[in-house]
C-alpha cells in the first residue's frame, strides 16, 4: 500500500519530521517509551514558556506544571479563559464507540487523512485518533458538563465528513466549556504556585541563542512596558491567522504577530495557503461589518441546504414549493448529503451563487432549513439541540429560524497552515514548539468539523508533555538569562517596530488597511484561486505594505493602553503573511481540500489533486527581509495506512 | 441614523474622567453596539483625535470581553445579551446613550472603557476546579451523570466571566459569578471530594477581593448574558453552611 | 470541618446570618401578632380580659422570660449590624458612582423594598425602641396601682398589669394624641410590611432554600405574608381607634 515519494516531492534535510520506526499503531507508544526523561527533581529548574492561552495553551500549561516545570503563560487578553476556543461551538470528536457504530481509533484516523485530502503526515494523525479517547475521560474528570442521555451517559452527535456519530458536545457551547475545563486545569496550578500568568502581555519576539529559542519579548498592553523573558523552552499556542482575511469568524484580537515573529527569527510556515472557509456563517450586511459570526455546522446534522432553482427568485423561501427548490447538497452528494466536509460544502455554496441561485439582499447566501425537522421531531426538540444558535442568529439579523429558513454563506474559519512542527511539535528552531491551530496541524488541507478542539486538547494534555522532555533533557537549565545581548537585540528590534508605526502619522487608519488586505485575500487567496488572480495579489499586497508604513496613522503613545498601536502592529504582520499566503497557494499546483486552484478541477468541479507533484508540505523559511522571496523547502507525505484515492462524497 | 453618544472617558485610573459627548453619524441599524464603537474611532482618528479604548474580542457574545454599561444597563436593554451581540436596530434616529465601564472597586479602572477583571481569575484560583491532573482520569463513562444534574450544571457553567453581575449588582458583589462556578462543581459527582475547601476559599476569596455582599437584589440575573439564575448563590450558601457546620 | 466564626467574615456568611436573624424575628412577630389577635376579642372595660392574662403568663415565666428577651435582643442586634455592616460596605464596593442607573427589570428584584431595607429597617430600629419604652416599661411596669389589677390567675389572687388600659389609651379616639400615635403606627407598618415583602424571600434566598421554579412561588408567597403580618398589625390601632 505504501506511496513511493516521487521526485517533486523529495524532503528537504532542513525537515526531520522525526516520526518513529514502526507499525502506526504502535508508533506513538514506541516513541513515549523511547523518549528521554527529566528528572523529576531538576523539573522545577526548567522554565517553560506557553505563549497563548487557549485550548493548545491552557492544556499545555497545566499538564506541564503538574509534571513539575516552572511555566510562564502569556496572553493577550485579559484572562486565559477568553481565549478564542471559547467560540468552538459544535463538539468534539473521539473514538470511543459509545455508539456501537463500529467507530475506532483507525476509522477517525482514517476519516481525517481522508477529509484533510491527503496532505496530512499519517502518523501525526494516527496519534490525535489514538489519545482522542482520553481526551473526553480528562475533560469529564475535570467537571466538563457534556451532553448526556437519560441514563446518565454521554450523548453524542455526528459531524460532517463522518458516517459516525462521534461528536461529544456541551449544548452549542462545546468550545467554552472545554476551554473552561483547561483554565480551571490551568488555575489549579496558579494556585499552587507553579504557573505563573502574565495576562494583557503581548509577545513581540522571539529569542533565539546559538539556534535555540531562549525567551521572548513581550509587551504589558496596560503599561506599555517592554518586558524580557528567559526559559527554557518557549510553546507557541497562539491559534490561526484566519484575522489576515479581515472578516473572518475569528475573534477580533486573533493575530498572528508570535507566530509570525518566530517565522522571522528563523521557524519555517508550512502550508500558509491552506485555509478553511466554513459553510454556515451568516452573511455579510454591509460594509461596516466587523467579524462574521458562525454558526456550528451541527445545524447541518438537522438543516437542509437549498436555494431557488430559478436564478434570481425573489421570493420569500416561505413561499417557495418544495418542487422548486434546488437542494443542491443532497443532489450532488446523495450518500452524504448536507453533511459533506466543509470545502465541499462552501464550494457548492459559492457555485450556486456565483450561477445566480443566491438568497438575500446581496444575492450571497443559500439557505438552511430547519422546517422539515421541525415537523419531524416538533420544535422542543429542535429548540433543545440548537435553541442557543438559533438564538443568537436571531439575535444577529431579526429573523427567526424557527419560522423561516436561516441564510447563511461561506466565511473563513480555520488555517490548517502554521508553524512546520516534527512529530514532537517542535519547530525548526530547537526549543521552539507549536501547538494546536498554531502549527501547520494535522488536519491537511482541511479539518474535519470537531477536530480542532480535538487537536488543541491532544497536544497540550498529551503530546507535548512528553516531547517536550526529549529536549529539556539535554539542556542545562537556564542556560541563557536576559542579560544576554540577544534580548537587548530582540528588545530593539520590538521596539523600533512600535516606534516606527507611532510616527508615520499618516492619513489612512489601521482598519482602512486591513480591509483592504481582507478584500484582496478573500477575492484571490479565498474560496477559489487563479495563478493570474495570486500574482495580482501578490503586487498587490507588496504595494500596501509598503503605502501602510508610510501613511498608517496610529493614535495615542506607546506608554499606555493603546488598542490601535497593537492592532496596526498586528496588521503590519497580516501584511507580510498574506503574501506568503499567495505564493503558497500559487505555487501548490493542484487542487485540495480547501486549497482550490480553478486550473485544477474534475470535470464535476471537485478539486483534483496532483499527487505525483504536490504530495508534500509547501514550508517556508524566510528569506532575511520582507521584500524578498521566501525559500520553499518540502516534506514529503508518504501514506502507508490510507491509500490516495479521489475524495468522493457523492 | 445619527446616534448621540455620552461616553466615558479617562485617561487613566489616577486622572478623573468624565462624560464626554459624539454625535455619530451614519449609523447603520445592523450595526452591533461594539461596530458603532468602531465607527466613531474611526471617525475620531480621522480627525486626529484619541479613540474610545474599550475591551472585546469575539463579538459573538461568549468571550465575555466586552463591559459596557448602557444607559445604566450592563450590557444595555436586551434580555440576555451582551453588548456585542446588542444590534443597532433596538436604537432610534437621534437617541442619546449614556456609555459608561463596569463600575466596581474590584475591577480598578485602566483606560476608558477597560476595567481590570484579574480578581475573577483569582476567585477562580481560589479552588474553581477539579483537582484532577491529566492522565489520571477514569474512563468517562465510569460515573453517569444524572441529566438533570448535568444540564444543570451546564446552565452554571455557561458563565463568560463577563462581570456584569458585579456591575449591575447595586452592592457590587460577586455572587452570582462565585456561585455559578462553587454549584456548577457541586452538581457533578466529580467536584464532591473538594466541596467543602472549594466553597470556602472561594468564598473568602470573593471578600478578598473587595466585592459587595449580595442583597438578593437579583439584578445579576436580569443583566446575566447567558441568564444565569440567582439559585447558583443559593446553591452557593447551602454548600457554605454545610461547609462551616 | 471550618469555623462558624468565620461566618461573620465575609459575605456569604454575613447573609446567612442575616436570613437566619431575619426569619427568627419574622417568626417573634407572628407570635406577637397573635398575641395582639385577643386585642379584637376583649372588652377594654374589664381588666380581667385574655389579653392581661396572656401578658400576665409571659411575665410570669420568670427566668425564662429574661432568657427569651436576651435571646431576641441579641438577634435583633445582629440583624441590625449585619444591615448596617453591609450598606457601609456597599459604599465602599462600588467605587465611583454611576452617572446613570437603571434597572434591567425581568428577574431583577430591584424596587422599592429592597432598596430601602436600610430605611426600613433603622425605622423600625427607633419604632422597637419607642414601642418597646411606651409598652413594656410605661405606666404599670412599676407597678402602679391605676394600671395593676387583682385576679384570680390558677386559684391564687394575684396582682396582674391592666397593659389592655394602656393599649386603649394609646390608640383610642377618647384620648389626645391618640391620631397621632394612629397614623404613626400605620406608617412603620406599612413600612415593616415592605420590609418584609424583600425580607422574607430574601432570607429563604440566603439559607440556600430556593430553586429556580421556587423563586416566584416564594416571592409571591413571602410578599404575602409580609402583607398579612403588616396588616394585622396595623388593623390593631384602628380598630381600638374607633371603639
Amino acid at each position: 500500500m505504501s506511496t513511493q515519494t516521487t521526485k517533486a516531492n523529495q524532503t528537504s534535510p532542513k525537515l526531520q519530521s522525526k516520526v518513529p520506526e514502526g507499525p502506526i499503531d504502535k508508533k506513538w507508544s514506541t516513541h513515549k517509551n523511547n523518549i528521554k526523561l527529566v528528572n523529576p527533581n531538576n523539573k522545577r529548574k526548567y522554565k517553560i514558556i506557553v505563549v497563548g492561552t487557549g485550548l493548545a495553551g491552557a492544556s499545555a500549561a497545566a499538564s506541564l506544571a503538574e509534571l513539575g516545570y516552572n511555566v510562564e503563560t502569556f496572553t493577550i487578553l485579559d484572562s486565559p479563559r477568553r481565549a478564542h476556543s471559547i467560540a468552538a461551538q459544535g463538539g468534539i470528536n473521539a473514538a470511543k464507540n459509545y455508539k456501537n457504530d463500529g467507530d475506532s481509533v483507525y476509522r477517525l484516523f482514517y476519516d481525517t487523512v481522508k477529509g484533510g485530502d491527503y496532505r496530512s503526515r499519517e502518523a501525526n494523525v494516527y496519534r490525535l485518533a489514538e489519545v482522542s479517547n482520553a481526551i473526553i475521560d480528562q475533560c469529564v474528570a475535570q467537571g466538563v458538563p457534556f451532553a448526556r442521555e437519560y441514563g446518565g451517559l454521554l450523548d453524542n452527535r455526528s459531524f460532517g465528513g463522518a458516517q459516525l456519530s462521534r461528536t461529544f458536545y456541551a449544548r452549542g457551547q462545546t468550545g467554552q466549556q472545554l476551554l473552561l475545563g483547561a483554565y480551571s486545569a490551568m488555575m489549579k496550578s496558579v494556585d499552587s504556585g507553579a504557573i505563573k500568568m502574565h495576562n494583557r502581555h503581548e509577545m513581540l519576539e522571539l529569542v533565539v541563542v546559538d539556534g535555540k529559542a531562549r525567551g521572548i519579548i513581550t509587551r504589558d498592553l496596560v503599561t506599555g512596558a517592554i518586558e524580557r523573558h528567559a526559559a527554557d523552552a518557549v510553546l507557541l499556542c497562539t491559534g490561526g491567522y484566519g484575522n489576515v482575511f479581515y472578516l473572518s469568524t475569528n475573534a477580533k484580537n486573533c493575530n498572528v504577530t508570535a507566530a509570525w515573529r518566530c517565522y522571522k527569527k528563523g521557524a519555517m510556515f508550512g502550508n500558509p495557503s491552506f485555509t478553511q472557509i466554513h459553510p454556515t456563517c451568516i452573511p455579510v450586511s454591509g460594509d461596516y461589518q466587523s467579524k462574521l459570526t458562525l454558526m456550528s455546522e451541527s445545524l447541518r446534522n438537522d438543516g437542509r441546504v437549498w436555494v431557488p432553482r430559478k436564478p434570481g427568485d425573489k421570493r420569500h423561501a416561505n413561499q417557495i414549493p418544495d418542487e422548486e427548490r434546488y437542494y443542491f447538497l443532497e443532489e450532488r452528494y446523495p450518500s452524504f448529503g448536507n453533511l459533506v466536509p466543509r470545502d465541499v460544502a462552501s464550494r457548492n455554496a459559492k457555485d450556486v451563487c456565483d450561477k445566480g441561485h443566491g438568497v438575500g439582499p446581496s444575492g450571497l447566501a443559500v439557505y438552511l432549513d430547519f422546517r422539515d425537522s421541525i415537523k419531524r421531531y416538533g420544535r422542543d426538540k429542535i429548540s433543545e439541540r440548537y435553541g442557543n444558535l438559533f438564538d443568537m442568529y436571531q439575535k444577529i439579523t431579526g429573523d427567526n429560524p424557527y419560522e423561516e429558513p436561516m441564510r447563511i454563506f461561506p466565511a473563513v474559519h480555520y488555517t490548517m497552515g502554521g508553524l512546520w512542527v516534527d512529530y514532537n511539535l517542535q519547530t525548526t528552531i530547537p526549543g521552539l514548539y507549536a501547538l494546536g491551530e498554531a502549527n501547520f496541524s494535522d488536519h491537511g488541507a482541511n479539518r474535519l468539523g470537531a477536530s480542532a478542539l480535538m487537536q488543541g486538547l491532544a497536544d497540550g494534555y498529551f503530546v507535548i508533555p512528553y516531547t517536550v522532555g526529549d529536549y529539556l533533557s539535554g539542556e542545562k537549565s537556564g542556560e541563557v538569562d536576559t542579560n544576554h545581548e540577544a534580548f537587548a537585540q530582540a528588545e530593539q528590534e520590538a521596539v523600533e517596530r512600535i516606534d516606527k508605526l507611532l510616527k508615520s502619522k499618516g492619513t489612512k487608519t489601521v482598519l482602512d488597511y486591513h480591509r483592504a488586505l481582507g478584500k484582496i485575500m478573500w477575492d484571490e487567496v479565498g474560496m477559489s484561486r487563479t495563478e493570474q488572480g495570486l500574482k495580482d495579489a501578490i503586487a498587490k499586497i507588496r504595494a500596501m505594505r509598503e503605502e501602510f508604513w508610510n501613511n498608517v496613522y496610529v493614535p495615542g503613545e506607546k506608554s499606555t493602553c493603546n488598542k490601535y498601536l497593537e492592532y496596526a502592529n498586528r496588521v503590519s504582520d497580516f501584511l507580510e503573511l498574506g503574501e506568503l499566503m499567495a505564493r503558497d497557494a500559487l505555487d501548490r499546483n493542484e487542487s485540495c481540500g480547501g486549497h482550490f486552484r480553478e486550473e485544477y478541477q474534475t470535470p464535476e468541479g471537485e478539486a483534483q489533486r496532483d499527487d505525483e507533484n504536490y504530495c508534500h508540505v509547501s514550508v517556508w523559511e524566510y528569506p532575511g527581509d520582507p521584500d524578498s522571496d521566501p525559500v520553499l523547502h518540502k516534506e514529503a507525505l508518504e501514506f502507508e495506512y490510507v491509500k490516495l484515492t479521489q475524495r468522493s462524497y457523492k | 441614523m445619527t446616534i448621540n453618544l455620552r461616553v466615558w472617558r479617562q485617561k487613566n485610573a489616577s486622572t478623573p474622567g468624565k462624560l464626554v459627548d459624539y454625535k455619530v453619524e451614519g449609523v447603520s441599524e445592523h450595526m452591533s453596539f461594539l461596530e458603532m464603537f468602531d465607527h466613531l474611532n474611526e471617525q475620531l482618528m480621522k480627525k486626529g483625535d484619541e479613540p474610545v479604548e474599550f475591551d472585546h474580542d469575539c463579538r459573538e457574545g461568549i468571550c465575555g470581553s466586552c463591559n459596557m454599561v448602557i444607559d445604566g444597563q450592563a450590557h444595555g436593554p436586551q434580555k440576555g445579551t451582551a453588548a456585542c451581540q446588542l444590534h443597532m436596530r433596538h436604537y432610534n434616529d437621534g437617541d442619546t446613550i449614556v456609555v459608561e465601564p463596569w463600575r466596581a472597586a474590584a475591577f480598578p479602572l485602566i483606560r476608558d472603557l477597560v476595567v481590570d477583571r484579574s480578581a475573577f481569575d483569582r476567585i477562580q484560583a481560589a479552588g474553581g476546579y477539579i483537582s484532577v491532573n491529566t492522565g489520571a482520569a477514569p474512563d468517562a463513562h465510569a460515573v453517569p451523570v444524572e441529566k438533570e444534574d448535568a444540564d444543570v450544571a451546564f446552565d452554571y457553567a455557561a458563565c463568560i466571566g463577563c462581570g456584569a453581575c458585579v456591575a449591575a449588582c447595586p452592592n457590587a458583589s460577586a455572587s452570582l459569578f462565585t456561585g455559578a462556578k462553587i454549584s456548577q462543581f457541586a452538581r457533578l459527582p466529580q467536584g464532591q471530594v473538594e466541596r467543602e475547601r472549594r466553597v470556602v476559599r472561594m468564598v473568602e476569596q470573593m471578600e478578598k477581593e473587595g466585592f459587595g455582599d449580595c442583597s438578593n437584589f437579583g439584578e445579576c440575573e436580569a443583566v446575566c448574558p447567558k441568564e444565569i439564575s440567582i439559585q447558583a448563590i443559593a446553591e452557593m450558601r447551602r454548600e457554605y453552611m454545610k461547609a462551616i457546620t | 470541618m471550618y469555623s462558624l466564626l468565620t461566618a461573620f467574615q465575609n459575605s456569604v456568611g454575613r447573609k446567612i446570618l442575616t436570613g437566619v436573624t431575619g426569619i427568627a424575628l419574622t417568626g417573634f412577630l407572628i407570635i406577637h401578632l397573635l398575641g395582639n389577635l385577643t386585642l379584637f376579642t376583649i372588652d377594654y372595660a374589664d381588666a380581667d380580659n385574655a389579653f392581661n392574662r396572656y401578658a400576665h403568663f409571659l411575665h410570669d415565666l420568670g427566668w425564662l422570660l429574661y432568657v427569651a428577651e436576651a435571646g431576641l435582643l441579641t438577634i435583633f442586634l445582629i440583624h441590625a449590624y449585619l444591615g448596617v455592616a453591609i450598606y457601609l460596605r456597599k459604599k465602599k464596593t462600588r467605587g465611583t458612582n454611576y452617572e446613570v442607573v437603571k434597572s434591567r427589570g425581568g428577574a431583577s428584584k430591584v424596587g422599592f423594598s429592597s432598596r430601602t431595607m436600610l430605611i426600613s429597617g433603622s425605622l423600625l430600629l427607633i419604632f422597637t425602641v419607642s414601642h418597646v419604652n411606651h409598652f413594656k416599661f410605661g405606666p404599670g411596669w412599676s407597678g402602679e396601682p391605676e394600671y395593676t389589677q387583682q385576679m384570680n390567675v390558677g386559684g391564687e389572687t394575684t396582682e396582674v398589669r391592666d397593659l389592655s388600659k394602656l393599649v386603649f389609651e394609646t390608640f383610642n379616639q377618647q384620648y389626645e394624641g391618640a391620631i397621632f400615635y394612629v397614623i404613626g403606627y400605620v406608617g412603620i407598618m406599612i413600612l415593616l410590611g415592605f420590609h418584609l415583602r424583600h425580607g422574607i424571600w430574601s432570607a429563604l434566598q440566603s439559607l440556600g432554600a430556593m430553586n429556580k421554579k421556587l423563586v416566584p412561588v416564594i416571592y409571591a408567597v413571602a410578599g404575602t405574608i409580609g402583607i398579612l403580618i403588616a396588616l394585622g398589625f396595623l388593623v390593631l390601632p384602628i380598630y381600638i381607634y374607633f371603639l
